[in-house]
């Protein structure tokens, strides 16, 4: 079962060493990156921890407020006329052209870095939240008209259930995304001092390639233990559906 | 209580419906009338957009006529339906995959708890009444052993019985079904016929039942009303058969008869040509 993906990994590997003997200012060579890793692990574990709770504060922020609009926008018809433009305007603005904006507002710390990575999370979750609120069968609906079930109960017992595979398909976008939104924020918002963005800003400009690739390295394994997490989360709370029981 | 006062559990009078507008509109209901008694079972059969659906969604109060009236126990059926008069089987079994069988039967006890202080004022059934042994009912259809399971893994037939089950759990006043057995192969539609006959010889409420098929409106009902297209009533058929309706009624020369009332009836509704 690993064996195609083991596979892949020498052969990348063995690229990588070519690359790294001909075009030594581009790629450092493997033994280095996994020198610095080993050799400054808590330096890349503190700098992942920065970066990871900026994420997760992000994720946090814009997956509530993601939330509350899809439901807004669910239940209101104008809500949604209103709200969905400037929505989709906003996905398709590159947020980090803002980013200088919110460094003044927001100062110099973490919060510009979680402001931009909410931004970039809320819209993917805002509309599959929409859709899955949305997606009640109508023999349902009626079933449950006929006994005067009131808004709330709609939404509570059948709406938002509906909606949850829904929302766990934009997790599963939203949990990685997060931290590609965190390292871009420190990327781009000035008076970055910690982070795995930060870190491969600083070596980057000092040409230290390797701690360059070691940082890549670090958000990729991260990238994959969130998108493990979001997996295992899917996989307990929608034991009922569909695409569970499929092999 | 005054036998005629009584009588009507649901009353439509010149109800009209009409699906979109200007020249594409569809008539879906035109000026229909019907009475249904308290405690009957009635079918509705015609070919297919004569109207039939129409009617049930309009008793079920999911939708409103844009003329006539139509009136469950003497009010509007929205007002039943807050009353939880109203138990109703859509043509789907429409369960929420992700609770089991019996979280399913029971989820519309636990919605519009207000319901019951405005059932005393109308209603027979409700009033008073012991809430219903869920999973006793379950029991009684053969779904006991599935209860806690997920409907993901019932057989269609087990589904539309749970589906039954939901809406009898109600002790509605009125029960509506529409077209509940026409998606389950002719063996199952037969025992299911059976169980829902039992079932309905205890409660005795009133059904408004939505079929396809002859055999099976002679079958269960008391009376069966036949539609033609577009939204019209065509006829009446009282069916004089005696009940417990054996499933061997259908050797009965009698029943046969019936069949063929109906079926003429349908006839000619299919063959007339459609009004403007």
């Amino acid at each position: 079962m690993w064996l195609p993906l083991v596979v892949m990994l020498v052969v990348l590997g063995a690229a990588w060493t070519w690359g790294a003997h001909r075009f030594p200012y581009l790629l450092p060579p493997l033994r280095a990156v996994g020198a610095s890793l080993t050799g400054n692990a808590a330096y890349y574990l503190k700098n992942a921890g920065v970066t990871l709770e900026e994420a997760a504060g992000g994720l946090a922020i814009g997956f509530v407020a993601a939330f509350a609009v899809g439901v807004l926008i669910s239940e209101l018809p104008v809500a949604r006329r209103a709200i969905l433009p400037i929505a989709v305007v906003l996905n398709v603005t590159p947020i980090v052209a803002i980013a200088p904006t919110l460094v003044v507002a927001f100062g110099f710390g973490p919060a510009p870095k979680i402001v931009i990575t909410a931004l970039i999370c809320f819209f993917p979750i805002l509309i599959n939240t929409a859709t899955g609120l949305r997606s009640v069968p109508s023999p349902m609906l009626q079933v449950y008209q006929s006994v005067a079930a009131s808004r709330l109960e709609v939404l509570a017992y059948l709406r938002v259930p509906s909606a949850l595979p829904f929302i766990f398909a934009a997790l599963r976008i939203a949990f990685p995304l997060s931290v590609t939104g965190a390292v871009v924020a420190e990327l781009t918002a000035a008076g970055s001092a910690a982070g795995l963005g930060t870190v491969i800003s600083t070596a980057s400009s000092m040409n230290q390639l390797a701690v360059v690739y070691s940082a890549i390295f670090v958000l990729a394994v991260m990238g994959a233990l969130l998108l493990l997490l979001v997996t295992i989360m899917e996989r307990r709370a929608l034991r009922w559906h569909d695409s569970n029981a499929q092999p | 209580m005054d036998d005629a006062v009584r009588a009507a559990a649901i009353e439509v009078s010149g109800a009209r419906k009409v699906y979109g507008e200007g020249p594409s509109a569809t008539v879906a209901l035109d000026r229909v009338s019907l009475t249904v008694e308290a405690g009957r079972f009635v079918s509705l059969i015609g070919p297919s957009g004569c109207g039939k659906s129409t009617l049930l969604r309009l008793a079920a109060g999911l939708e409103a006529p844009d003329q006539g009236t139509v009136r469950v126990h003497g009010v509007a059926p929205r007002e039943a339906a807050a009353a939880k008069l109203i138990g109703l089987v859509p043509q789907t079994p429409a369960l929420l995959p992700w609770l089991s069988v019996l979280k399913n039967v029971t989820l519309p006890l636990k919605v519009n708890r207000g319901a019951s202080k405005r059932r005393a004022r109308f209603g027979d059934l409700g009033n008073g009444q012991e809430p219903a042994d869920m999973l006793g009912l379950l029991r009684k259809v053969g779904l006991g052993d599935v209860a806690h399971k997920l409907p993901a893994e019932l057989s269609g037939g087990m589904a539309q019985r749970a589906a039954i089950v939901r809406a009898l759990g109600l002790q509605p006043d009125v029960l509506l079904m529409d077209e509940p057995f026409s998606a389950l192969d002719e063996l199952t539609r037969e025992s299911l016929q059976d169980r829902l006959l039992d079932l309905w010889g205890e409660l005795r409420t009133t059904v408004l039942f939505v079929t396809h098929s002859i055999a099976e409106a002679v079958r269960m009902s008391d009376v069966v009303v036949v539609m033609g297209s577009p939204g019209h009533v065509v006829g009446f058929v009282p069916i004089g058969l005696s009940r417990p309706r054996d499933p061997r009624l259908l050797e009965d020369p009698r029943f046969h008869g019936y069949e063929s009332h109906v079926r003429d009836l349908l006839r000619n509704a299919w063959s007339a040509p459609d009004a403007a």
